[in-house]
């Protein structure tokens, strides 16, 4: 406990059992450490990982040996694949009996050594301080990550003399500092023969601090930003240069600038495959210039001609004042009629999730954290909340972790007691960790959960339709009554059908003092779009049908032109070929 | 005897990594996880307390390569690793191979075993053990013509690898 409050850690999120007993009545010690007690392990992790993505801080989580353990797992995996700090620490049973099978013995470490950035098995209290500062440390610094510490019950109990060191020092652990000047200056003289250049912004950008740096390279070079899913938020979508998200379900007009540009600066982002669509046609144009803080991403699935090592907080800082003032007006008007072409759309006359984050975003996209789910509101989430600020979007998109949307939701909220906290999930990955209502109304947690029920796996549907021929398996999703639930559980609960109905229930929900559960009954088949099917080059995105059908739809456009979305109720679009979406290939 | 070339495709990679409990499970699970496959693996003391002394060889072009080194300088245990190229390292291998007697021409096998100064390790009337220390190359060689014999048992330790610097 005392490494905690060292720590500065002031919420933990756990599970108590039979071997971390002696933590538990210790805690009783601690009163300025919350320990909030969830409902199933999973959750514990989840809400570590949103209280660290909603303030960039250390994450804890806790759980006894066996299955309490074990249940961390799909939270920890989630918070290496998105590099999210946190510390998860877990009983063992006591040493002597370790390796011999008993009650509620598992090999946690074994377990997640392919999961955590590091981790550990305490068998001797002297080691207690130092692993504990050390796992803190590892965790929030270089590259973050999760550190698990296995703790045995004879440890727990067990006391030292041993102090906290001053400093941890690791000899296999060296911190990336400046990057060599020489690589900074290769990226200032591509940037300064650059025609149409891009940058893609990532979640390193937030995680170092630097969207200030980005800004200032951007405007001083006037190069458009793009962002990758988690890099939302690390440049303003209110900016006249921001382009929003690319990649799979990115907006198009991001996906067609990388195809054209000749520049494409990849900062604090991995190149994942859902942003690059098949690499072998991946901004076949461009020369590629990475900035990362992790070497092994370097060269990793795409090839750089440039790169740059090192903390984001000293690359940008050393690279701008060498980047000369410079305008690109030509390319972005280009970029920008792309936007216009191919706005994002929310057709009229239907209940859709679009139309319910449209309005949602019109309502608290400026100012709330947004936490979600995976699958298609994951996607219109990114696509249609303008975010402005970093930490402000929680999201499992490495792994791609079904539930998280919730329990992340209700780790932010502890973290920020005066924000608004909104849960996108969808029936899906609601229902799979929906007994954390318990905890959300226990503690009296202020979240308000959007929950968009189409009665499917939207987006394993969406598959289905689109590549597997309509052949629907094991997607239809029953639902419990959610208003019964909510009674059950005792939170306000509201039920929203019509469009009529929506900025009414969002008002309320926003204003009620307390957890409500929002459901919004919305059309069952829909489709996100724009879409790059998987493997495919991102030049064969697939634009949304409706821009060519004859539909009537809202068009929102990029955020700077009009503030939040503009209606152009009906519009027609400039592009007219009716093949768009039969053959799934744009010609520019 | 001087050290012989890898293959283009194989590398030996040296590396001192701290000794802690799972530190040779997280090297092997990172290798097993990206999908680089090990031709050898080899762990023990070297001459700082409380680190071990590891080598390794993968099959791979460059770009495996260059992954390999990249993710197991990420892993917290990892002091240093690089790869060793055939003239800034000796590299040998132990290989012991066992005869029944009383299937074999004693004379012809130790023939053999002297032309590559091979050692008798163990003699009894049942278990005939001898033992080669050389470079991979000529540990393949030393092997292939002990097996025109009926061998009973082979072990190969797989190869150790130390840099040499004249620094």
């Amino acid at each position: 406990m005392e490494a905690l409050v060292r720590q500065g850690v002031d919420t933990i999120f756990g599970y108590p059992g039979g071997v971390v007993l002696p933590l538990y009545d210790e805690m009783l010690n601690w009163p300025q450490v919350k320990h909030v007690l969830v409902r199933h392990e999973q959750c514990a992790a989840h809400m570590a990982d949103g209280y660290a993505r909603a303030t960039g801080r250390v994450g804890v989580c806790l759980a006894t040996s066996g299955p309490g353990a074990t249940n961390l797992v799909t939270g920890i995996a989630t918070a290496i694949m998105d590099s999210i700090p946190m510390v998860a620490i877990t009983g063992n049973v006591n040493s002597a009996a370790i390796g011999k099978d008993a009650f509620q013995e598992t090999d946690i470490q074994g377990i997640t050594i392919p999961i955590t950035k590091h981790n550990y098995l305490v068998t001797d209290v002297n080691d207690l301080p130092r692993v504990l500062e050390e796992a803190f440390f590892l965790a929030n610094t270089g590259r973050k990550g999760p550190v698990l510490v296995d703790i045995p019950k004879d440890v727990f109990i067990a006391m030292t003399d041993a102090p906290f060191p001053d400093k941890v020092e690791r000899r296999g652990y060296k911190l990336a500092g400046a990057p060599p000047v020489e690589q900074v200056d290769v990226v200032a003289k591509l940037i300064a023969e650059a025609k149409k250049p891009v940058i893609i912004a990532g979640a390193g950008v937030i995680w170092s601090r630097s969207w200030e740096s980005l800004r200032e390279l951007a405007e001083k070079a006037q190069i458009p930003v793009i962002n990758s899913l988690l890099g939302l938020g690390s440049f303003p979508r209110d900016h006249e240069l921001s382009l929003g998200m690319m990649g799979m379900h990115g907006e198009a007009a991001g996906t067609l600038a990388v195809q054209e540009a000749d520049l494409v600066m990849g900062i604090g982002m991995r190149f994942d495959d859902r942003l690059t669509g098949n690499t072998n046609a991946f901004a076949e144009n461009a020369k590629i210039v990475h900035f990362d803080l992790d070497p092994s991403e370097i060269g990793k699935t795409v090839r750089p001609v440039a790169w740059v090592e090192g903390d984001l907080a000293e690359s940008l800082k050393m690279l701008v004042p060498k980047v000369a003032e410079k305008r690109h007006d030509e390319w972005v008007a280009q970029v920008k009629k792309w936007q216009n072409e191919y706005p994002l759309v929310v057709p009229t006359g239907k209940f859709l999730s679009r139309t319910v984050l449209n309005s949602l975003n019109q309502h608290a996209g400026a100012h709330a954290i947004f936490s979600t789910d995976v699958g298609q509101h994951q996607m219109w989430t990114a696509q249609f909340i303008k975010f402005t600020q970093p930490y402000h979007f929680l999201s499992s998109g490495g792994l791609g972790t079904m539930g998280y949307g919730f329990p992340a939701a209700i780790g932010a909220k502890f973290a920020h007691p005066d924000k608004e906290v909104w849960a996108i999930v969808g029936d899906g990955g609601f229902q799979m960790t929906l007994q954390e209502l318990q905890t959300a109304v226990e503690y009296e947690v202020n979240v308000k959960i959007c929950l968009l029920n189409n009665g499917y796996l939207g987006m394993v549907r969406q598959w289905q339709e689109l590549f597997y021929d309509n052949r629907y398996s094991s997607v239809e999703m029953g639902s419990p009554n959610f208003g019964k639930l909510a009674d059950a559980y005792g939170l306000k609960y509201f039920q929203c059908s019509r469009v009529e109905d929506l900025e009414e229930t969002l008002k309320q929900a926003s204003a009620h003092d307390g957890p409500v559960l929002c459901e919004f009954v919305v059309e069952m088949e829909e489709n996100v779009f724009p879409m790059v099917p998987a493997g495919k080059s991102n030049s064969n995105v697939i634009m949304d049908p409706a821009l060519t059908n004859g539909e009537d739809y809202n068009a929102v456009h990029a955020s700077w032109e009009t503030g939040h979305g503009r209606r152009v109720p009906g519009a027609e679009s400039e592009h007219t070929s009716d093949d768009v979406y039969a053959s799934g290939t744009v010609t520019k | 005897m001087s050290d012989v070339k890898l293959p283009t495709h194989s590398h030996a990679i040296s590396a001192l990594v701290q000794n802690e409990t799972g530190t040779i499970n997280r090297l092997v699970s990172m290798f097993r996880r990206r999908g680089i496959s090990l031709a050898s693996f080899n762990a023990g003391d070297c001459e700082q307390p409380g680190y071990s002394r590891l080598t390794i060889t993968v099959n791979g072009d460059d770009s495996v390569l260059g992954q390999t080194i990249k993710q197991m300088e990420k892993l917290i245990d990892v002091v240093e690793c690089q790869d060793l190229a055939p003239d800034d390292r000796v590299m040998r291998e132990v290989a012991l191979v066992s005869y029944y007697p009383s299937q074999i021409s004693r004379e012809a096998v130790l023939a053999v075993a002297s032309e590559y100064e091979a050692k008798i390790e163990h003699d009894t009337e049942n278990c005939l053990v001898l033992q080669y220390t050389g470079p991979v190359r000529l540990v393949e060689k030393y092997l292939e013509a002990m097996q025109t014999f009926p061998v009973r048992e082979i072990v190969r330790s797989g190869p150790c690898v130390l840099k040499v610097s004249d620094q």
